[in-house]
């Protein structure tokens, strides 16, 4: 809860007295049953399905408290227009969704649900985690921070998906650094880092796909990722078994660093180092979920040729991947995100950030071809230059030397009819410029001006004598401020853009439906045309105007001999 | 009666020993991200293994990034009847990050085919050589009990207009009926509002009033199977090839799970029969007469009017066969994509080159300075000898 110190008994302590903190994330292809699984993480139905709001049967598990409703976090989208829990229109089913990540914060009373849990059959798993499991010790509460991903896989292209996903999670880690690196603290800051994200695999049977390989990649640099086999209720055990293993094979094969359950040998006890076996052999874990309960609250899954229960052990491991999530791996996700992931980031973050503010010559670089033009202009004309160097400049410009060898060599070059040095320099400024959007040079200028005062408290700093203790409270000073400005600029980017194209892409929706009115207010007279014409002419005339109405609905492609309309057929059945 | 007909009530039978004894062609396209059990379904409606499983090594080449089309022939014998069967499949469709335009290739190869039968056609011997004229295309939905994807939409858009179209949700059995209920009604609206057309069976609305005022009852009944056909759309399949027992001592292709076996021939559990019935039992004729008659012809007419509005040439000559369409190498968004970054590493390559020259250039004024630092030098030092020289005369003077 509190800053991120590095662990030490103090700070479990403490945190044990508060609850913990923890935050999940899941990871999947639209329909692949994240929802689901987290209702039935919670035994609850809090999260609502995003195509069937309507029914809305909220119950929630006498264990569990809803301390923060389930907001985005964060969302984009190609079109920029939010789709999220948007009403379901058929009308714009072919819109691309973009992809929405939303938050929600439960308070889990841990004791409770480990006496629940463990009413059902028991694993060997179960028996090692009530044995070495710290949530028994004394903690009784969770707060479990739950990350859901929405849209991925539905938009035609998906790249936005996982650049979305990956730059939360940093900015999470970033939000941890400015934190641990400020001098004073905020005393309630919350970690909101996710120390695991679920991946759901859907269920093909063939292997990993080239989007699951892409996301679990990218994700794994900030947290750690466990993959599941979601809907594991479309394979027959043997197809199961099948599937397990070509993922594992992909995961090698593909060098997808996922958590693997391995245990220390060195301080682990002989069960945990057993259990960790079990673990590990039955990964990936294939997971059921569902919506219904039966008679006796269980949730189960009710077929036409038989009823399947979720937390069946011979069938799901989602009793088991609830006992890795909450229960034996908890301080252990946590820990690999605090020590391992985070340190790694912090150094790679920390090392870049300092050696552009120390090293004066580095400020240049980062900002672009730009100043490096600038500082070499002065002495090196441009292209353009040149090339009139080679054409005609040449051959005048060593007439020159030749004849005012005694002058001085600009004005030699002046007299030659070639430009001033200065002039091409502000031409290629100006170019590089004008190349740049609007809120790039926004960007930069502000970088510009950022780095101007971190260099003025460099400048502080090298004339004291304690370099080294000045240095570590730039840092400090520095790098909060540093990386929360990069991220209002990202922030302030992602929203410019966002705008421009939900106008862009309202502009043609207006457009589209003002074309539609038009079609539809042409067909209303054409048909009027014809009633009247049809009332007046004969069987003949209307024949004729028949055969004109259907040429211009066949010149549309629209094949009115097949297409007869579904949905009144069956209403009208019904 | 016998003694008194001629025979012409014997023409059908006389077609029916032609149609017999020629056989049949059937071309049918399955579409849809892979995993979804295409090739099973393939092989269960065909009661053979026509296509084999693809080997798993295939799948683990570097990730594809295209669509392919891959073509099965075979031919089929039933009761002396043959069957010259084309399926083509569509390995690599929706598998990527970057779905756009994947439909491309499928649009494309129907196209194609039209166009190549159009040219046949119009050749002076006019013996069709191979007519792979798409008679209908199967549409597997992912079951995941949301709705159709942007994806799935614009494909189906785009495939409808050209050949008929059969939705069909794969994998079914993971959905529970109440789900299944949901998905249906959902895909039903998403499919009116969008405005696809799938192919249904003829529901001949006046003639099957008429009939049945006739008291032909084969008319009924055709129209409430169709009728039913249409009311069970988009069709919910499970596909399987192994036989198990079903408990009463028969073998039925089926599925096995631990908590029960999913009959693929079961009415209840899923819609194989009814898809089967519209593909091959009741309507194949149906789709192959659609396909000539409303595809076939509205490409040809397109292709016809739009060539003689466009081209100048081809009104010259419109006796002569048809040039193909001119189908730019570049209309595929991938060649673009290559092009954009063949572009980006040719700017860039240019740009480092510049700043060769600019350094090159820097170099050359250097050593020009250099130079004319040097040429001033030794100038005055001539101009210090000479003067030296002159003073020397001067003293010797």
């Amino acid at each position: 809860m509190d800053s991120p110190v590095p662990s030490s008994l103090f700070r479990r302590k403490k945190d044990n007295r508060r609850g913990i903190t923890y935050s999940v994330m899941l990871i999947g292809a639209s329909g692949s049953g994240k929802t689901s699984f987290a209702n039935n993480l919670v035994e609850s139905s809090i999260f609502p399905h995003e195509y069937n709001q309507s029914r809305q049967d909220y119950a929630i598990s006498p264990r569990v408290r809803v301390l923060k409703p389930t907001k985005v976090v964060s969302f984009n989208s190609k079109n920029g227009i939010p789709s999220y829990m948007t009403e379901f229109d058929p009308d714009r089913a072919h819109l691309e969704s973009g992809i929405t990540i939303t938050s929600t914060t439960l308070e889990i009373s841990a004791g409770d649900a480990q006496s629940a849990e463990g009413a059902a059959p028991s694993s060997p798993v179960k028996g090692h985690r009530r044995s070495n499991s710290i949530m028994d010790e004394e903690e009784d509460t969770i707060f479990l921070n739950l990350l859901n991903t929405h849209g991925i896989g539905e938009n035609l292209d998906d790249s936005l998906c996982f650049d979305e996903i990956t730059s939360y999670l940093e900015q999470q880690f970033d939000i941890v650094l400015s934190e641990e690196t400020r001098i004073r603290r905020n005393p309630r800051f919350e970690d909101t880092r996710v120390h695991i994200a679920l991946y759901f695999i859907e269920p093909t049977g063939h292997g990993l796909r080239e989007l699951d390989v892409e996301i679990m990649k990218r994700v794994a640099r900030y947290t750690n990722v466990l993959p599941v086999i979601a809907k594991a209720d479309a394979f027959a055990r043997d197809e199961l078994k099948q599937f397990k293993q070509s993922i594992l094979n992909d995961i090698e094969r593909y060098n997808v660093p996922v958590y693997t359950f391995e245990g220390d040998d060195d301080d682990d006890d002989m069960e945990a180092i057993e259990e960790n076996q079990v673990l590990a052999g039955l990964q990936p874990f294939s997971i059921i979920t569902s919506d219904e309960r039966n008679d006796e609250g269980k949730y189960v899954r009710a077929y036409p040729w038989g009823t399947l229960r979720i937390d069946d052990e011979k069938l799901s491991d989602l009793g088991v991947l609830k006992n890795v999530l909450f229960g034996s791996h908890l301080q252990e996700f946590k820990d690999t995100t605090q020590n391992l992931l985070y340190e790694n980031y912090r150094t790679d973050k920390l090392s870049s950030v300092t050696k552009n503010t120390s090293v004066p010559v580095a400020n240049g670089a980062k900002n672009g071809g730009m100043a490096t033009i600038g500082n070499r202009d002065s002495a090196a004309p441009s292209l353009s230059n040149f090339a009139s160097l080679i054409n005609t400049g040449h051959f005048k410009s060593s007439q020159s030397i030749a004849l005012n060898a005694g002058g001085d060599g600009a004005s030699a070059s002046a007299a030659a009819g070639m430009q001033p040095p200065s002039t091409p320099h502000v031409n290629e400024q100006d170019d590089s410029k004008a190349g740049e959007s609007p809120i790039k040079q926004m960007s930069d200028e502000i970088r510009n001006g950022n780095e101007e005062i971190i260099k003025s408290i460099k400048k502080e700093a090298q004339s004291n004598d304690t370099i080294e203790r000045n240095q570590l409270r730039n840092i400090s000073e520095t790098v909060p401020y540093v990386l929360r400005h990069e991220r209002i600029i990202a922030r302030q980017q992602k929203l410019e853009e966002l705008e421009a194209q939900s106008a862009k892409e309202l502009q043609k929706r207006i457009q589209e439906l003002e074309q539609k009115a038009h079609d539809l207010k042409l067909r209303e007279r054409l048909l009027k045309q014809q009633a009247a014409e049809g009332s007046k002419a004969s069987l003949q005339s209307d024949n004729k105007s028949f055969v004109s109405t259907r040429s211009i609905s066949q010149s549309q492609m629209k094949k009115n001999d097949t297409y007869t309309d579904l949905a009144s057929i069956v209403s009208t059945k019904e | 009666m016998t003694t008194s007909s001629v025979g012409i009530a014997n023409l059908p039978n006389q077609r029916y020993k032609i149609v017999s004894e020629r056989g049949g062609t059937f071309t049918m396209m399955v579409c849809g991200e892979s995993g979804l059990g295409k090739t099973t379904f393939i092989n269960t409606l065909f009661q053979t293994t026509l296509k084999q499983v693809d080997p798993q090594q295939r799948r683990h080449q570097p990730l594809k990034k295209t669509v392919d089309i891959d073509l099965t022939r075979a031919v089929l014998e039933e009761k002396n009847f043959k069957m010259r069967v084309n399926v083509i499949d569509t390995p690599g469709f929706g598998d990527n990050v970057n779905n756009n335009k994947a439909w491309q290739t499928l649009v494309d190869f129907i196209d194609d085919q039209h166009d190549s039968y159009m040219r046949q056609e119009q050749q002076p011997h006019r013996d069709v050589k191979f007519d792979l004229r798409v008679h209908v295309v199967l549409y597997f939905i992912k079951p995941t009990g949301h709705g159709l994807k942007p994806l799935d939409i614009e494909t189906m858009k785009r495939i409808s207009t050209r050949a008929n179209l059969i939705p069909v949700i794969a994998k079914s059995d993971t959905l529970t009926l109440q789900e299944l209920q949901i998905f249906k009604t959902r895909i039903r609206q998403v499919i009116e509002a969008q405005e696809i057309h799938i192919f249904t069976p003829p529901l001949d609305f006046e003639n099957g009033e008429s009939a049945a005022a006739g008291a032909s009852t084969q008319d009924a009944t055709a129209a409430e199977h169709a009728r039913q056909l249409i009311e069970a759309m988009p069709f919910a399949i499970v596909g399987s090839t192994s036989k198990f027992d079903n408990g009463q001592g028969t073998q039925v292709v089926a599925r096995k799970y631990p908590w029960g076996l999913v009959e693929v021939e079961n009415d209840n559990h899923c819609d194989f029969r009814k898809l089967r019935s519209m593909l091959l039992r009741t309507y194949l004729l149906d789709l192959i007469i659609t396909t000539q008659e409303l595809h076939y012809e509205t490409y040809r007419r397109l292709r016809l009017e739009g060539s003689n509005g466009n081209d100048d040439n081809a009104n010259a000559d419109s006796s002569m066969p048809l040039k193909a369409p001119a189908r730019k190498l570049s209309h595929n968004p991938k060649y673009k994509e290559e092009e954009n970054a063949l572009k980006k590493y040719f700017t860039d390559q240019v740009k480092a080159e510049e700043q060769r020259f600019r350094q090159w250039e820097q170099n050359i004024v250097n050593e020009r300075m250099r130079l004319n630092g040097d040429l001033e030098d030794i100038q005055s030092k001539v101009k210090k000898l000479e003067d030296q020289v002159r003073s020397l005369q001067l003293k010797k003077r």
